[in-house]
């Protein structure tokens, strides 16, 4: 179930808080329960036998967790032994259902191996269930949780507004809430969750979804090696970054906006991601979850262990000696590029996924190499951001812009032509009608080289204000977080010190003015759920 | 800080309030002509609306308007053909033009044929082939399409069991879509525009597309635009065909649509379509004007077979009509008479096909293919290009640089039955 659909909205939903503000004025133990029979009933709703696949996982899981806590002090060695057993058990689970086909595939590209794929289905939500699994085993193997049950961890997987495409939550932070949660009707939590999920509605059907028929013709043109003018490559790799970004944003805004309803906060998942100034900006706002916990359970523990081997070693460290380049190179650029290969591979099983992963993770130690030697080559620190905060701002533009044409891609080799399209290594191509009606400057152009084409022009118009409407939106205007601030519509999300200018007349209030606004944003994403549409996380 | 329950209230109110008036709205508009809803001078009288969901509105359409003759094709017919036209006799009338424009395909034919005879009354049916759709096969959707699901009849005639289901949906969706209010809007707001394009309740379109576009263009830039289009076709159509063993692919579909007539006493009546020689030129240059005669000979054939109670008429030709000159490149001014580019003729054209198909005194274009014509019909229409290409030179082809030899040499002989 789709949450841009009419059944979502108009029989789910109701249906769903219905029964939680009614059971939970008597008990809240039966809202939670209510929650998670809704939730399953959510995930089964798509394909019934996906519950078949998740059920004995969370049980699996679930023993493995009591198995944890009861021999974490007592035994550290066999917990150890129980923590690895999950991980590769849910490891292997994911591997089969998303890899397998991959890995035959590729066995059979290099090796010529003669494996016959299958066609498997892929549980929904298997890559963020997967990672939510493992980093609740690893919190209980570290004793920072404790204290659950069944029905708790259940709740804790199937919550159906983080369920299918996250944000990736950890336990400790869910179910405090969950414990918490009123259980009842509360106005407040209602309008900021309502505000939330039609912001997002509107993002992804108004915004996001029209994109789509634009820039995809263009990438199956890539995949069929026809090359693109410069004019269509960029319009391909910025449509489908803005395409991308807005259903990324509509769907955050969504999750968050149900979890609202039921007095659960979410946390950040998306915050602006293309006003970064740098690319480790960028994924401190681009899916955070997945970099918190990409971070937190990869590359943080990665770091360590060779830190310790370095020190044992005698060999220079990040901290107290200055650090050379085999510091740089073991301690920070492997990990990094490591971390980033695991991001890549675990957004789809493809070789261009690797390929984003990796080229994300070489641009990323090209900007950590740079914020270690910049104090060295420009020490004035004011001077630097005064002036280089907007070339960053480009630069990291431009990169995530480029990379996410390998994210779309159907194949490198398409990708490749695109990106070659973009530098221009297959000429300018305006269509003729735009050229006739450029007077004088249809000369200069023809002189510099670039091409009239039987192409439509109005169509080019259309879609470049298009683009150029949603840029100014995604770059000038704030985001949801930032209007919703002062009622805290993620964890943690609190109004800024220093608010951006534009914010003044758009920060979110309860009030009638609101309410017209909202409806009228409600109206326009609900009457344009006609065309249903998957929101593009869902595939991962 | 405001009142969160009031926020909820007035968010409430004005939501159902908006819903309300847009329903309401496109009710009264009726953007796609699905509920009929009188059409109101200043608010609805022109559907520009219409013209991104020609098959749907038509669906509609037919239905209300009990035709006596329906005629079918691609957009050439719905642009080029005028239900209303003075040339058609009165005892075909009323007509009502199921020709539908945008991803057409034969099959579409004869699923519109099937509804319109299912809505009752229909005695005629006028059927225009377009030739390139006999080169490339057709293959039936993998399940059944929202058009499959309107349609009164299952593709063997059965009542449709999915049709109650798609006509609420449909119902729901003109009512109530982003869609269906920015066209009831546009609709509303395009009234005072006497060009403005409108889908008429005999199914007949207005050319207010092809009239901007040669405001804004040209017509040399219109032909040069589709020949570019064209040519790219032709080069594929090239590939698929030079292996292509046997009958021409899609035939069994016309022997369908003869088979449905038949069946139901209608009298049919198939057309192969006009092209400007631009476009006769490309598949010409392409080698594929062999295959074009093939086509001509396979459906004279198919209709010889039926005992004169179907005619089949060849627009297809080099003839004065299908070659008129081009205006030049930069002349935004100059008009053409027949053709707005090279796939799609203009009403003056269609006017002069119904009167030769079912008038008297008509021009002379085009010819009733039988057995007994067709060999004489195919070395007229290459000498008259002999004439027309090699002997006086004339330059079709409007912005074609990579077509093929002229190919003056000698005629080949066609490769299928003839």
């Amino acid at each position: 179930m789709l949450f841009n659909s009419y059944t979502f909205i108009f029989g789910f939903l109701p249906v769903a808080l219905a029964g939680f503000y009614a059971l939970g004025a008597r008990r809240r133990e039966w809202a939670l329960l209510w929650l998670t029979a809704v939730s399953l009933v959510f995930y089964a709703w798509w394909r019934p036998v996906n519950v078949l696949l998740i059920a004995p996982s969370i049980l699996v899981n679930y023993g493995l967790a009591r198995a944890l806590e009861q021999t974490s002090e007592a035994r550290p060695a066999l917990a150890r032994a129980i923590l690895v057993a999950g991980i590769i058990f849910n490891l292997c689970f994911l591997g089969y259902f998303k890899y397998l086909n991959f890995i035959e595939g590729a066995l059979n590209d290099t090796f010529g191996a003669g494996f016959v794929l299958t066609q498997l289905i892929l549980p929904l939500g298997i890559s963020f269930i997967t990672f939510q699994k493992i980093a609740f085993l690893v919190d209980v193997h570290g004793g920072r949780v404790s204290r659950f049950s069944l029905a708790d961890y259940g709740l804790f997987v199937l919550f159906f507004p983080q369920l299918i495409a996250g944000p990736i939550v950890h336990y400790r932070e869910m179910m405090p809430q969950f414990r918490a949660a009123p259980g009842r009707f509360d106005a407040e939590n209602v309008a900021v969750g309502l505000s939330l999920f039609f912001f997002g509605l509107a993002k992804k059907l108004v915004l996001a979804d029209p994109l789509g028929p634009l820039v995809a013709p263009l990438y199956g043109q890539a995949a069929a090696g026809v090359p693109q003018s410069m004019t269509e490559a960029w319009i391909a790799a910025l449509g489908f970054t803005l395409q991308i970004y807005f259903d990324f944003s509509g769907y955050s805004d969504m999750a968050l906006g149900l979890g609202r309803f039921f007095g659960i906060k979410l946390p950040v998942n998306f915050n602006s991601p293309l006003k970064a100034t740098s690319i480790i900006d960028f994924w401190l706002r681009w899916h955070v979850s997945l970099t918190r916990f990409l971070t937190a359970y990869i590359y943080n523990p990665l770091t360590l262990n060779l830190t310790r081997r370095r020190m044992a070693k005698g060999k220079p460290i990040f901290g107290g000696r200055s650090p050379n380049i085999g510091a740089f190179v073991n301690l920070l650029a492997m990990p990094t590029m490591l971390t980033m290969l695991v991001s890549g591979i675990w957004h789809g099983a493809g070789y261009t996924y690797i390929l984003w992963g990796a080229l994300h993770g070489v641009l990323l130690c090209i900007n950590h190499a740079w914020r270690l030697a910049r104090p060295r080559i420009w020490p004035d620190t004011k001077a630097y951001r005064r002036k280089m905060v907007p070339v960053g701002f480009v630069l990291t533009f431009v990169s995530v812009v480029a990379a996410m044409v390998l994210f779309r891609a159907p194949s490198p080799s398409a990708a490749l032509l695109l990106w070659k399209g973009m530098v221009g290594a297959y000429g300018v191509r305006l269509p003729q009608a735009v050229f006739s009606r450029l007077g004088v400057v249809a000369g200069w152009l023809t002189s510099i080289g670039v091409q009239p084409a039987w192409t439509s022009g109005s169509l080019l118009l259309a879609t470049t204000l298009r683009i150029v409407s949603l840029l100014a939106i995604a770059l000038l205007l704030p985001n949801t977080l930032q209007m919703l601030a002062a009622f805290e519509p993620a964890i943690g999300v609190k109004p800024a010190k220093t608010p951006p200018r534009l914010l003044h007349g758009l920060t979110w209030m309860p009030d009638r003015v609101w309410a017209v606004g909202l409806a009228c944003v409600a109206l326009a994403g609900i009457l344009s759920l006609g065309e249903l549409s998957e929101f593009l996380y869902w595939q991962f | 800080m405001g009142n969160p329950r009031s926020f909820l209230r007035t968010w409430i109110v004005t939501l159902a309030s908006l819903a309300a008036v847009v329903v309401a709205v496109n009710l009264l508009v009726d953007p796609y002509d699905v509920f009929g809803t009188p059409r109101i001078a200043g608010i609805s009288l022109l559907k520009p609306g219409a013209k991104n969901h020609a098959l749907l509105a038509k669906t509609y359409q037919v239905a209300r308007a009990h035709p006596v003759t329906v005629v079918i094709g691609s957009s050439s017919t719905h642009i080029g053909i005028d239900a209303f036209a003075p040339e058609w006799p009165a005892a075909m009338r009323p007509v009502y033009n199921y020709g539908i424009p945008g991803g057409y395909a034969t099959s579409i034919s004869l699923r519109t044929l099937q509804e319109a005879i299912a809505v009752g009354g229909v005695r005629n049916a006028v059927v225009f082939l377009d030739f390139q759709n006999f080169f490339v096969p057709e293959h039936p959707a993998s399940g059944l399409t929202e058009d499959d699901r309107r349609y009164h009849t299952t593709p063997d005639g059965a009542p449709n069991p999915h049709r109650p289901l798609q006509v609420a949906n449909d119902m729901f969706l003109s009512l109530a879509t982003m869609g269906a209010l920015i066209d009831s809007l546009s609709t509303v707001a395009g009234q005072g525009n006497r060009d403005l394009l409108n889908l008429a309740p005999d199914g007949s379109s207005t050319e207010a597309d092809f009239i901007d576009a040669a405001r804004a263009d040209g017509m040399h830039d219109m032909f040069a635009q589709k020949d570019a289009f064209e040519a790219e076709r032709a080069g594929e159509i090239a590939r698929i065909m030079a292996n292509w063993q046997g009958k021409l692919p899609n035939l069994d579909i016309v022997a369908a649509i003869i088979a449905c007539a038949r069946h139901h006493n209608v009298a049919l009546a198939l057309v192969i379509t006009p092209h400007h020689g631009d476009a006769l030129e490309i598949y010409w240059r392409n080698g594929l004007w062999p295959r074009v005669e093939q086509l001509k000979a396979e459906l004279t054939a198919l209709v010889a077979a039926q005992g004169g109670a179907v005619t089949l008429w060849d627009f297809l030709d080099y003839s004065t009509f299908n070659t008129e000159s081009v205006p030049r490149a930069g002349d935004r001014r100059t008009p053409t008479h027949w053709f707005w580019e090279p796939t799609h003729f203009k009403k003056q054209l269609g006017e002069i096909m119904i009167q030769r198909m079912f008038g008297s005194d008509a021009p002379a274009f085009g010819a009733l293919l039988t057995p007994n014509t067709i060999v004489a019909r195919d070395a007229e229409i290459r000498a008259d290009r002999q004439s027309l290409i090699c002997e006086r030179k004339a330059a079709l082809l409007t912005a074609v640089e990579t077509a093929g030899a002229d190919g003056c040499a000698p005629p080949e002989k066609a490769p299928g039955p003839t």
